[in-house]
């Protein structure tokens, strides 16, 4: 029988990726359905907000904002 | 605390400020006194008793909401707000004068293209004194020059921080301390002060009283006015009519009785007590030297050469430290490149008596040294130098003499000739301390180094009066005021230092090198990943191919050892880092200067200040000191001296390759704050116009970047640290955090038959990646014709021998 599962094709950097894909493994292979190429990505749509949340957490994280310059 | 609470309960918005006067009327620190002495703070008081509205908050540090402009405010340049910081446009055409005024009272904290931004503080005040200011032609000034009125807060500070400040003089009058002041009340201040009348030398009631000087007398070498100068001395040597000189002299003793100074003497030795205690009670004496007087010390015969012309702006920074016709200490801040030694060798000039030159490396005293003998007509040995080199001595009684900081503060046992060598430094008095690249001094440093060299006056000069700990402030005590800052914007339309075009060049990381980037590890290790990806090495690369191919210079910068020798053997480039030997240093330096073939170098931080390379026009980073503003500036400033191309409007490139999304974005954005606010804009480049179309750059195929990674991951963490150099300000621990020394590779065992290493078995020996510095030692005569004239002398030599 042929199983579908509805994707959403995601384009980002390299590095983005890598992330996605960082999660990915750390979650049992449950957001990713195909790994496209250095910039696409196909994941699983049911998933989509989870993983939207998880990498802006992960970015604020491991990734140093620049200061915005104090307004006062 | 009740009655604390209950202030607060009364009155909601300002609580803060009356708990901060509580605290401040319990402690009677010196802090307590500079903190009452700011500006911001005496402005929070007046606000208290004004309104707010609902977007107050939004001006926290200076509401100004209510405040009317005046009517002409159009055609006046200065916003001037609470806080005291001044607003100027340079559009206006009132700019120039303002700039000028402004420079002298406040610091520069920002110039851009069309609005420049200063700041009163305590300092910049004082020094406005200390060159002749009055704090009424302050008041006047910005009244006239802003746009609204003064608010009384700002008049207030400035005439509290004048009123206190650069009153009385530190003088040295044949090598005695003298206290020295217009006003007699200030000095009767001070004795009274119990520990300054303890250090007091003479035993008399009264003050001194003596004629002040001229103002103006003294002329600066190399400028017009001197050319004008010797002119009047020439003349006045014709004979004249003796009453006449009767009448002169007379109205010369008229004039002397108007302006009078008081002084009262002090012990030499409790100086620096004296000094302490002053800045204590708020009356900071400034420091001043009389060298036209001075019949103790020996003066040196040093002029400036007939051909050195010095440039305007070196003039306004001289003047400022030789108005009143005497040496006043400083620091006079030039951006690199804009001739900062000539100023040194001008005022070495100007005082005319023993100077000692301090500077943070061993190659800046060597250049030091020939920058003296090109731009004065010093005779060659009265300039001494000490380093571990070598160790003389001048054999007159004046001399120049050029050293290190390390050198002079050392503390470890010394051989027996430079002990000597510091016994007579200790020994002697000496006019001028000039302090080299004066802002990666560390105060304690400096301390020992104003202990055992008693000089009449220090100069500092240095490109960027910056720091990331805030001990810059230190130098305020330990030298002086900041005499000068230059505008390296105005600089550089003027053509006395090099356009350039700065560019940050953002590279994506590939996959492989990020995910190994988002897996824990050290710190130093995820620095080397995103040093080492393979796009960054490629835009480097790219780069590297495409200004050699236009005739540029290039130099290489990488903090990182690890990565620098990756990047120069890949690339067949030459390179050179602290363990380089001086001999192959100069070699490779020679190479790049004279040699068509060799067009980039490679190098580490030594390269980052001190070094000349006028040759170079091109100037890219891979790898730098986390967010150090200075390191930036300094890096900048090898590239500052570029002149010979003028083509796209530019001089000079500046390249700071980025990796994407790692650490490396952070710090750039806050390296880039100081250059920015000189006005310098920061290109953003994402995409390399043609990159895409090179197939013949480095680490191309999936492969060889998986062997990189490979190599990458295999470094040792010690290789991710930057390096440490042995007699170099810079990696001291107080000029930067961190950096262990490197550890020195161990001898390693392998089992393998002799045959096999001599090549008698199936093998061969390929070495790649070598380095280009073993190129370039055996530069052999090539040309044909000239090998064969040398081998035909030899053989003329041979056949009359035998």
């Amino acid at each position: 029988m042929v199983k579908a599962v509805k994707g959403t094709l995601v384009k980002c950097d390299a590095s983005i990726k890598a992330m996605l894909v960082k999660m990915d493994e750390d979650h049992n292979h449950e957001f990713i359905i195909e790994d496209l190429d250095e910039e696409h990505v196909l994941v699983k749509d049911s998933k989509l907000a989870e993983l939207k949340q998880r990498l802006q957490s992960m970015m604020k994280e491991r990734l140093k904002e620049p200061e915005s310059s104090d307004s006062d | 605390m009740p009655p604390k609470r209950k202030a607060k309960e009364a009155v909601d918005s300002d609580g803060y400020d009356s708990q901060e006067e509580e605290a401040l009327s319990d402690r009677e620190t010196f802090d307590s006194l500079r903190e009452s002495f700011d500006v911001k703070a005496m402005a929070k008081e007046a606000r208290a008793a004004r309104g707010s509205n609902a977007a107050s908050f939004l001006f926290k540090k200076c509401d100004q909401f209510d405040v009317g402009l005046k009517k002409d405010h159009a055609s006046r340049p200065l916003w001037i707000d609470d806080a005291g910081r001044i607003i100027l446009e340079s559009f206006s055409p009132l700019f120039d004068e303002a700039q000028d005024f402004l420079i002298n009272i406040a610091e520069p904290q920002s110039r851009v293209s069309k609005m420049h931004e200063y700041s009163l503080t305590t300092h910049s005040l004082f020094a406005a004194v200390s060159v002749g200011h009055s704090s009424k032609e302050i008041i006047d000034k910005l009244e006239q020059f802003s746009k609204i009125p003064l608010s009384p807060s700002v008049i207030a500070f400035i005439e509290k921080s004048t009123s206190s400040f650069g009153k009385a003089k530190i003088v040295l009058k044949k090598t005695l301390s003298y206290i020295e002041s217009d006003d007699p009340a200030i000095l009767e201040r001070l004795l009274k002060d119990s520990v300054i009348a303890e250090c007091r030398a003479d035993t008399t009631v009264g003050l001194i009283k003596e004629a002040a000087p001229k103002i103006g007398a003294m002329a600066i070498p190399g400028t017009k006015m001197a050319a004008g100068a010797n002119q009047i001395a020439h003349s006045s040597l014709d004979p004249q009519k003796p009453s006449e000189m009767i009448a002169t002299l007379r109205d010369e003793d008229d004039d002397e009785e108007v302006a009078q100074v008081h002084s009262f003497q002090i012990k030499s030795e409790e100086r620096e007590r004296v000094v302490k205690q002053c800045q204590d009670i708020g009356l900071p004496l400034t420091e001043e030297y009389d060298f036209n007087n001075d019949e103790v010390n020996a003066n040196l015969d040093i002029d400036l050469k007939p051909h050195a012309q010095i440039r305007y702006y070196q003039e306004k920074a001289l003047s400022k430290m030789f108005s009143n016709s005497r040496a006043r200490s400083g620091i006079i801040v030039l951006p690199c490149g804009a001739g900062k030694t000539l100023v040194g060798i001008t005022a070495a000039c100007g005082v005319k008596k023993s100077v000692i030159v301090l500077c943070t490396s061993a190659m800046s005293v060597v250049q030091w040294r020939a920058e003296f003998l090109k731009w004065s007509n010093i005779n060659a040995e009265d300039i001494a130098v000490f380093t571990s080199e070598s160790k003389n001595r001048f054999p007159r009684n004046a001399g120049i003499i050029i050293s290190t900081y390390t050198m002079i503060t050392s503390t470890r046992n010394r051989s027996y000739d430079s002990e000597k060598v510091m016994e007579f430094l200790r020994s002697r008095e000496w006019g001028l301390l000039i302090a080299d690249e004066v802002h990666v001094v560390p105060a304690n440093i400096f301390k020992k180094v104003t202990y055992s060299i008693a000089s009449h006056s220090k100069l500092g000069l240095t490109a960027t009066l910056l720091r990331e700990d805030d001990k810059i402030e230190d130098l305020n005590f330990l030298i002086g005021p900041k005499l000068y800052e230059a505008n390296w914007q105005e600089l550089s339309e003027q053509g006395h230092i090099a356009k350039v075009q700065c560019a940050e060049v953002w590279c994506q990381m590939t996959p492989e090198f990020y995910s190994e980037w988002l897996k824990p590890s050290t710190v130093q290790k995820r620095a080397l990943l995103a040093i080492m990806n393979p796009r960054k090495f490629q835009a480097c690369q790219f780069l590297i191919d495409y200004h050699e191919r236009r005739g540029d210079k290039i130099i290489v910068f990488s903090d990182n050892v690890y990565a620098l020798e990756k990047y120069a053997k890949k690339l067949n480039k030459a390179y050179i880092y602290g363990d380089t030997p001086q001999a192959e240093r100069l070699r490779i330096l020679e190479n790049f200067q004279h040699n068509d073939q060799v067009n980039t170098i490679f190098l580490s931080k030594i390269g980052d200040t001190s070094l000349d390379l006028p040759e170079a026009t091109c100037l890219i980073q891979i790898s730098s000191h986390y967010g150090s503003r200075r390191q930036e500036a300094q890096r900048l400033g090898r590239i500052l001296r570029a002149k010979r191309r003028n083509d796209e409007g530019f001089n000079a490139f500046f390249y700071s390759l980025v990796s994407k999304d790692t650490d490396e974005m952070y710090y750039s954005s806050k390296r880039q704050a100081f250059l920015v606010d000189q006005g310098y804009a920061f290109k953003v480049i994402t995409r390399l116009e043609g990159l895409e179309k090179c197939n013949d750059l480095a680490f191309y195929t999936p492969n060889e970047r998986k062997e990189l990674l490979i190599d990458v991951l295999l470094a040792k963490d010690t290789e991710g640290d930057t390096e440490k150099i042995a007699g170099d300000m810079f990696g001291s621990r107080f000029a930067s955090t961190g950096g262990k020394a490197r550890k020195k590779n161990g001898a390693r065992r392998t089992a393998g038959t002799l045959s096999e290493l001599s090549g008698g078995q199936d093998m061969a020996y390929i070495e790649y990646n070598k380095s280009r510095n073993k190129e370039l030692k055996q530069k052999g005569i090539k040309n044909n014709f000239i090998r064969k004239l040398q081998q035909k002398s030899v053989n003329a030599k041979k056949a009359a021998r035998g």
